[in-house]
């Protein structure tokens, strides 16, 4: 560390700790402890947030580029790159301000175009910006610093657009590097973010550097999610791919690492008695598993079929197989969205609650005229929570008298196969599990899997007019209470026609040296404000 | 001498190409989808599907398979389906990692399974021998990951001695970079250790009984010259013909080794690369690997010839 | 292997009765091979447990309930539960199935694919060349890679596993068949033989075979030991025997993670896999010294 970095290093741990209560840092330990070292749920394959949607590239980029807008831990969209906007009484213009002194990592301004080049790429590969691109009439910068945005009807979500943390967000890239196809990945990683991504120190697979990028010009507000001022209170921060949970764990408990994103919750106890370690929840918006029924196939084409398993379906057994015996991870869910969130109901729920009915659902697979062909459940190994799924489904199936043909497979397999609607015997499948993310199934907007548009639906393809309906309603949702009356017939309908089948809920554990301090709950692992003494 | 050498490196030509074919071949049928994997989980089937095409994922066999030897042709390996870095990259800044582990396991195993097959066969029959080959019949039993798991226990957590996890690259300090290597090359070593144990102690029994042996005792030539003079070097065929086999063995534990001790090297690359079906990856790695398993074996026919003058070519 | 034949094939004479043979009653071959006696006997108690696993106290091995996961060992659960509340006795005693079955099957279709290749090879020079550059090549791709594209192309599944490891050990025995191969073409005998004009199969059954069964026994036993292990191995990457059919490997690839508080998940499947390889390394090398004491320099 040379002198200059050496002494901002000082100065911004010193603000933090004035207005902060966090304990002061140790200033004279050197370059070492200004390294963060982080071991990421999975690993950082590709870094383009827009081209690859998964969540680890997503909480990387998070780092390295900004978004004009940010939630906050209220999910209320707070300005961040943005200085001000200007919406007109029709609802049809959008104008928006960016604020003074933002910078790319290679010293550029970040100027409107930028933003507009980086909304267009975006807007090709986002459910919402998909909608807004389906309406819009055009945008264009205006000068260096303001763009606007004119509709052709108005979008009241424009904010949570641009500002959700549901992946890909709208990150801002200089305009060169936005030019780039939507569907091909980018080859330079300039952002202007807190953060600059070290390529040269990238091995794919093992390694990622992130570097504090000293022109960042954090907000005044104090920091929420992603919204308000982003303090980088490290210099350096080294994500260490783990693929092992049993060595990740070893390495948090001898102090080689400062914090392990989701340790398994088997190992939490060991964690915990350390002195030297913090365990806490991670993300309270938690996962929803996905047990998903192919509905133009016998014998899940029929509703009967697929109500049979939600009556015989035991959420505890599935939870459990997933985040292991602590009762602090995981909750019942009769219904599909995110318990603890303003619009969370259980309308409909009655079928997944007391006591399960084996017979009753043995039953009514029958009625549905389900006569013991194979059903063919394709399950990742890869993956702990399909694998975990798939080992308690197949035992739920058996027991309500079903044929099943289990395929054990890994994830590419199964992100192949669930994409053929052809029938299970000429490739295609019946049963696949995965998993949502709790902050994209707050409400319809980002969560593609409760859709039922059939051919345009995700995988599955339910046809049901009914959700539909009620997902229009919500879009169209004028106020709070009208948005809750549809997300509680969307709820019902949804459940009533078996979409999918929810598992549960369930959330994980993130783990960290007690000599790291300001690590904040969030449905991504936040780095700003967060000191290592 | 050097028509053979050249001979023999001509002769890797066509293993190369049955390799790429199969390998090229095998992976054009086996489905699962790197586009997929990318697009993530909430994307639509239309998204995957442009992504896919382009990747250029969606052009017939033969196209595929062209381009890629023409590639192949002018040394160019292609760039990666997920990082976008050039595949050469990829490999060349894990190559440092598992050679070192091999190394440092080879030598390992060398110096310590040599002298316990020297050992076990000068004292052929007795105890000695007995306890050395129940020893290294049980190095061959015992899964690379279990002994992994049980070293990190007691020398990194509770001893404190050694790191649980990670490489240090050697140019940064030999100590550090050993320190990294002990407990991978211990568990890894395992089964080397038992393998090169056995086979010396056959080699040498076999040695010790030949005339030249008897005559050199006669002579009154002391038994450790015996042994290590005279015998070793002529159990030094057999001996490097394992080396030139464990060579191969050792991609495969690797893998295992390098997840656990969560070391960067080629054989996590690999599992990677398999199990997200990053194509160009895969096919630059197995072709790296049949080269160095026919160089090592080339090497291993040379040195033959060096230890043990009665084989020419 | 070029690497092979001139130390090893040079030297396997015509087996010849090197003792004269006295009545082997059962403790004097006790006392004469006891590796072969302790391995035989350690795999007939395995193979008594893979047969008769459903009598031995077991219950269902694929049964989960959550409610009751990673319970210690105890009465009711002699070797504890896994984390989904599987029993581990259980699934062990049944996993023996799978082991036996992997090790066994990769050690005989390994030995005959092995042996057919070697022959062929050995005995025609023109298709020799062809036919190791091809063995080369497949001996160079990492048999994990394998089994992982095997998997793809179908499913997990038992029989993907003994392909995958069988696919890798084949070039292992045709190389050392061919070796043999190789050093009996120069016998006088059977120049004799050919020179007779005895027909070429006739020479492979009555005069090569026989010499070529000894050391391909003993490989055999390790190729088996080996499988077993490589059936460990693919589990812990996901690539090995699917999850409703218990295994050693996936036992203790699935109850790894846990190893620092859940020991012994791992623990009994892996005793297990130690005595069963213990005991079949044994039973090799004990083969390897009764059938022919000059192989000793091989292994």
């Amino acid at each position: 560390m040379d002198r200059r970095t050496f002494i901002r290093a000082g100065a911004g741990a010193g603000l933090v700790a004035a207005s902060g209560g966090l304990s002061a840092p140790a200033i004279g330990q050197g370059a070492a402890a200004k390294t963060l070292r982080f071991v990421p749920q999975a690993n950082l394959a590709n870094f383009d947030p827009i081209w690859g949607t998964q969540y680890v590239v997503r909480n990387a980029a998070a780092l390295v580029w900004d978004t004009l807008y940010g939630v906050d831990a209220n999910l209320v969209p707070q300005r961040q790159m943005v200085d001000s906007e200007e919406v007109s009484s029709d609802g049809l213009t959008w104008t928006f301000k960016l604020r003074s002194g933002l910078k790319f990592h290679d010293g550029t301004p970040v100027l409107a175009k930028d933003c507009v080049a980086s909304l267009v790429r975006w807007s090709f590969r986002d459910p919402m910006g998909l909608m807004i691109k389906a309406i819009q009439e055009e945008i264009v910068a205006v000068d260096d610093t303001t763009f606007r945005w004119r509709l052709k009807r108005p979008y009241p979500k424009m904010l949570l657009a641009l500002g959700k943390n549901n992946s890909p967000c709208s990150f801002i890239m200089p305009e060169r590097i936005a030019k780039t196809d939507p569907f091909q990945q980018i080859t330079e990683y300039v952002g202007s973010g807190p953060m600059k991504f070290v390529r040269g120190d990238w091995v794919p697979g093992a390694k990622a550097v992130f570097e504090k990028f000293a022109d960042y010009v954090p907000r005044a507000e104090p920091a929420s999610w992603l919204a308000g001022g982003k303090r980088m209170l490290v210099d350096r921060i080294e994500w260490v791919i783990m693929p092992d949970p049993a060595t990740a764990s070893a390495a948090l408990q001898n102090g080689e690492i400062d914090w392990w994103e989701n340790p398994i919750a088997d190992l939490v106890p060991v964690l915990k008695r350390n002195r030297n370690i913090r365990v806490d929840i991670g993300d309270p918006l938690g996962n929803i598993g996905a047990f998903r029924l192919n509905h133009l196939h016998p014998p899940f084409n029929d509703v009967r079929a697929r109500r049979a398993i939600l009556m015989a379906l035991d959420q505890e057994e599935f939870m459990r197989a997933i985040v292991g015996s602590d009762d602090n991870l995981w909750k019942p869910l009769p219904g599909y969205f995110t318990p603890g969130t303003p619009l969370y109901n259980e309308e409909g729920g009655e079928i997944l609650k007391g006591r399960r009915d084996i017979e009753g659902a043995k039953r009514l697979l029958a009625e549905s005229g389900y006569k013991g062909e194979p059903v063919t459940m394709v399950v990742a190994q890869d993956q702990p929570v399909t694998k975990a799924q798939g080992d308690v489904a197949h035992q739920l199936l058996k027991r309500i008298g079903m044929n099943v043909d289990f395929v054990a497979t890994d994830w590419g397999t199964t992100g192949q196969r669930r994409a053929l609607k052809s029938p299970p015997a000429q490739g295609g499948w019946n049963i696949f599990f995965s998993w949502h993310a709790g902050a994209d199934c707050i409400n319809p907007a980002a969560y593609t899997a409760i859709r039922a548009n059939g051919d345009g639906a995700w995988f599955g393809w339910p046809n049901i007019p009914a959700v539909e309906q009620q997902v229009a309603n919500w879009f169209e949702a004028k106020n709070l209470d009208e948005e809750k009356a549809a997300m509680r017939a969307l709820n019902k309908a949804a459940l009533d026609n078996v979409v999918y089948v929810p598992p549960g809920f369930f959330l994980t554990y993130t783990a960290w040296r007690s000599n790291v301090s300001g690590i904040t709950k969030g449905p991504l692992p936040f780095f700003w404000n967060v000191a290592k003494a | 001498m050097l028509t053979y050498i050249l001979r023999r490196i001509l002769a890797t030509i066509p293993v190369m190409a049955v390799v790429a074919l199969f390998v090229f071949s095998l992976l054009y049928i086996a489905p699962g989808d790197p586009a997929a994997v990318i697009a993530g989980d909430q994307a639509t089937p239309e998204d995957v599907e442009k992504i896919r095409q382009s990747l250029g994922l969606d052009r017939p066999f033969l196209v595929r398979f062209g381009e890629w030897v023409w590639q192949i042709a002018r040394f160019d390996l292609g760039t990666s389906i997920f990082t976008g870095l050039p595949v050469t990259q990829l490999i060349a800044q894990r190559v440092e990692p598992t050679l070192s582990l091999m190394v440092v396991t080879l030598i390992l195993a060398i110096v310590v399974a040599v002298p316990m097959g020297v050992l076990a066969a000068w004292q052929a029959g007795t105890w000695v021998d007995r306890t050395i080959m129940a020893f290294a019949v049980f190095g061959f039993s015992v899964p690379v990951f279990v002994v992994g798991y049980i070293l990190a226990y007691i020398f990194a957590l509770e001893l404190d001695w050694l790191p649980v996890q990670g490489y240090t690259p050697i140019a940064q300090g030999v100590k550090p970079w050993l320190e990294n290597l002990i407990l991978p090359a211990v568990a890894l070593g395992c089964v080397y250790v038992a393998l090169i144990a056995r086979i010396t102690r056959a080699t040498m029994l076999e040695v010790l009984q030949q005339d030249y042996i008897r005559t050199a005792r006669a002579k009154g030539v002391s038994q450790r010259d015996v042994l290590f003079l005279h015998a070793l070097k002529n159990a030094a065929v057999p001996i490097v013909t394992v080396i030139g086999i464990g060579v191969a063995l050792l991609i495969g534990g690797a893998v295992v080794t390098e997840s656990v001790f969560a070391i960067p090297g080629l054989g996590r690359l690999t599992v990677d690369a398999i199990l997200r079906r990053d194509y160009p990856v895969i096919q630059g790695l197995v072709l790296l690997f049949s080269f160095v398993y026919v160089l090592v074996n080339l090497m291993v026919d040379l040195v033959y010839t060096l230890v043990d003058p009665r084989i020419r070519y | 292997m070029t690497a092979h034949s001139p130390d090893t094939s040079a030297s396997i004479d015509v087996a010849e009765p090197a003792v004269v043979r006295r009545r082997m009653t059962p403790l004097r071959f006790v006392r004469r091979y006891p590796t072969i006696t302790i391995g035989t006997v350690i795999l007939f108690a395995v193979v008594f447990i893979a047969v008769f696993a459903p009598f031995l106290g077991t219950t269902d091995p694929t049964a989960i309930s959550t409610r009751l996961r990673t319970r210690e060992p105890s009465a009711q659960f002699w070797f504890g539960t896994d984390m989904l509340g599987r029993d581990i006795y259980s699934r062990v005693l049944y996993g023996t199935r799978v082991s036996l079955i992997v090790g066994f099957s990769v050690a005989i279709l390994a030995s005959v694919g092995g042996l057919i290749i070697g022959l062929i090879s050995g005995y025609l020079r023109k298709v020799d060349a062809i036919l190791m550059r091809v063995m080369d090549g497949i001996m160079s791709i990492p048999s994990i890679l394998l089994a992982v594209a095997l998997m793809a192309l179908t499913r997990g599944s038992v029989g993907n596993v003994i392909l995958a490891i069988t696919i890798a050990e084949i070039p292992r025995v045709s190389r050392l068949v061919r070796g043999v191969v190789l050093s009996l073409r120069e016998q006088p005998y059977v120049d004799a033989a050919i020179a007779s004009g005895t027909s070429t199969p006739v020479i492979i059954v009555k005069h090569i075979l026989p010499n070529t069964l000894a050391p391909i026994i003993v490989q055999a036993t390790y190729i088996c030991a080996a499988a077993m292990i490589t059936e460990a191995i693919l589990s812990f990457i996901g690539a090995g025997t699917p999850p409703i059919i218990p295994s050693w490997g996936n036992i203790m690839a699935e109850g790894r993670a846990l190893w620092q508080v859940k020991f012994y998940i791992v623990l009994f499947p892996a005793l297990f896999l130690s005595v069963t390889v213990l005991a079949v390394n044994l039973l090799g090398d004990g083969l390897r010294d009764a059938l022919d004491p000059r192989l000793a320099k091989q292994f």
